[in-house]
């Protein structure tokens, strides 16, 4: 496993952000789904290097970011996408992620440029690339913060909400891109959208009031909603939740009753069901 | 179409980089025109320098311009990638220079009024360029801080970077409003030593707590206890012979500390990893 994280404890004051979650990932994309504030952001900067856990071990890359050298190798192989990745506004796009090349100990002038153009090229961003990051829209900085960290083609991409606040085209061109990073790396992101998880992980941790609810593939997560599923021509007073759908019948969630039209479950189904759910932990292989 | 051609041998010395200037140039301007030469040099020319050279042409063209800034420090012997580090340090854009111009002028100018102020520019000199090396690193106004916390770049060499980019920046303007002082220049000068003491001090606590924090520990010591001597009008405490000689010594101390630890500390710019 590239990420092996066991029992992570982190508290900022009298906030528990982390309670003894327990991660691990290997090659291909893992999601983390949960709510805002559920802890996603904290264990992702714990994965980053960024921040240390209170309690538990940490093992990235087959080192222990605890130990400085350890932590210095670690990010020699990291790419990390914060949530609120922030730029320096009065660079260009060029020399922002020449910047961050600079930072990830690329010294070689030349062999730096042409990493910076690959990475450029990648992120679709060669029309952009000498305009000031000021002058972006908010989804074509994303994909600044993407690039930069795909520079050095790091073994471990952690991404947290990448796709928040991009339209519905930019996401898909931004799952596209995370989709082929992940194709010979472990990648980790975070998201609060279903489908950005349904389309990219292979598997995914649901993070909740700082405690790991489930950890599995999402088949395993949505297997959990089966037979929980139902459509009604009116919403069902039992459902945990429901809502109307496009062809004027409700859309049921929760413990059916008798004779109720079952339907497929989706993984939203499933999150909402486990989300509404009193506190348990489920793990799948 | 043209009536003559190169000949092999021109051919060779031309495609081996080791013609003369100018049978290079009279062969540049046939290749342009004559698609048979063209074809012929194509198998003698060694495919690893011609792509060497397509290499340079790139970077040179599609390269951004640096900026001013970055420009001057590469004309004055810094690294290019270390002047983009520079460029970078969120103390060096100019509201907070001006802040800073701003905050000594007016110090300068109510010693102008009245010579008890003077004791007030003495005090308040060391701490200008104290608080930009801890801007230098405020969480707030550095927007790639994250990102950057998560690169394998040496804490300690960027702390050292900006807080020596900080120091040649603020020192002049504080220098200048010490030229503005009545009387006798000498406290133009005075607050120099104190200055490097506790900017040392500062960078050697930096393995045991954020520079912010450093920053605030060292200049809260340095108001308290200089301000109550100084302002009863007793300088020498702060900036006499005596306390010349004491932040001399903190500064070499410290300094040799930061030097000899450079290697095992971990500089904590506000990560906690």
């Amino acid at each position: 496993m590239t990420v092996r994280v066991r029992g992570a404890t982190k508290s900022f004051g009298r906030t528990t952000a982390l309670d003894s979650v327990d991660l691990e990932a290997g090659p291909g994309v893992t999601g983390l789904l949960g709510p805002n504030g559920a802890g996603k952001t904290t264990l992702l900067r714990i994965v980053a290097t960024v921040l240390a856990p209170d309690h538990g071990t940490v093992t990235l890359l087959g080192r222990d970011p605890s130990r400085p050298a350890d932590r210095t190798r670690i990010r020699e192989r990291l790419g990390y996408l914060p949530q609120d990745a922030g730029f320096h506004r009065g660079f260009t796009v060029f020399e922002f992620i020449d910047y961050v090349a600079i930072l990830k100990e690329m010294t070689d002038r030349r062999s730096r440029h042409d990493e910076v153009r690959r990475v450029i090229a990648l992120t679709g961003l060669e029309s952009v690339s000498a305009k000031r990051i000021r002058a972006l829209s908010g989804g074509m900085r994303r994909r600044v913060g993407l690039a930069q960290a795909l520079l050095g083609d790091p073994d471990l991409l952690v991404l947290d909400e990448p796709t928040a606040g991009l339209d519905p085209e930019q996401r898909l061109r931004f799952r596209e891109m995370i989709s082929h990073a992940g194709e010979k790396r472990t990648g980790i992101m975070s998201s609060h959208q279903t489908e950005d998880i349904t389309a990219l992980c292979t598997r995914i941790a649901v993070i909740h009031q700082g405690r790991a609810r489930f950890t599995g593939t999402p088949g395993e997560l949505t297997a959990q909603a089966s037979g929980r599923v139902w459509t009604d021509a009116q919403r069902s007073p039992v459902a945990l939740a429901a809502w109307r759908t496009g062809d004027g019948t409700y859309r049921n969630v929760g413990d059916p009753p008798a004779g109720a039209e079952l339907i497929p479950p989706t993984l939203e189904d499933a999150y909402l069901l486990l989300m509404g759910e009193p506190e348990r932990e489920v793990s799948r292989s | 179409m043209t009536g003559w051609h190169l000949n092999p041998e021109a051919i060779r010395r031309y495609a081996e980089g080791a013609a003369p200037m100018e049978l290079a140039a009279s062969a540049e301007a046939h290749l342009m025109k004559c698609a048979e030469c063209r074809d012929a040099i194509s198998s003698s020319v060694d495919t690893r320098r011609a792509g060497a050279i397509w290499h340079e042409v790139v970077d040179r063209v599609d390269s951004p311009r640096r900026s001013v800034a970055e420009r001057i420090l590469v004309r004055l012997g810094v690294g290019e990638a270390t002047a983009r580090l520079v460029a970078a340090t969120p103390t060096l854009r100019g509201p907070w220079l001006l802040a800073v111009a701003g905050v000594l002028a007016f110090a300068a100018w109510a010693a102008q009024v009245d010579d008890r102020f003077l004791a007030v520019f003495l005090v308040v000199a060391p701490l200008g360029p104290l608080a930009g090396v801890a801007v230098a690193f405020a969480g707030g106004l550095d927007p790639t801080r994250e990102i950057g916390l998560a690169t394998p770049y040496s804490g300690m060499r960027l702390l050292l970077i900006r807080t020596a980019a900080v120091l040649a920046v603020t020192v002049p303007i504080v220098a200048a409003a010490g030229l503005a002082l009545p009387g006798t220049h000498w406290p133009a000068a005075a607050w120099l030593l104190p200055t490097a003491g506790l900017t040392c001090a500062a960078l050697a606590l930096t393995s045991r707590m954020t520079p912010v924090v450093a920053v605030g520990v060292v200049a809260t010591a340095w108001v308290l206890a200089t301000a109550p001597a100084t302002l009863a009008g007793r300088p020498g405490f702060a900036v006499g012979a005596g306390a010349q000689v004491f932040w001399l010594a903190v500064a070499i101390g410290a300094g040799a500390w930061l030097a000899v630890t450079r290697n095992t500390i971990t500089i904590k710019l506000g990560r906690s990893a």
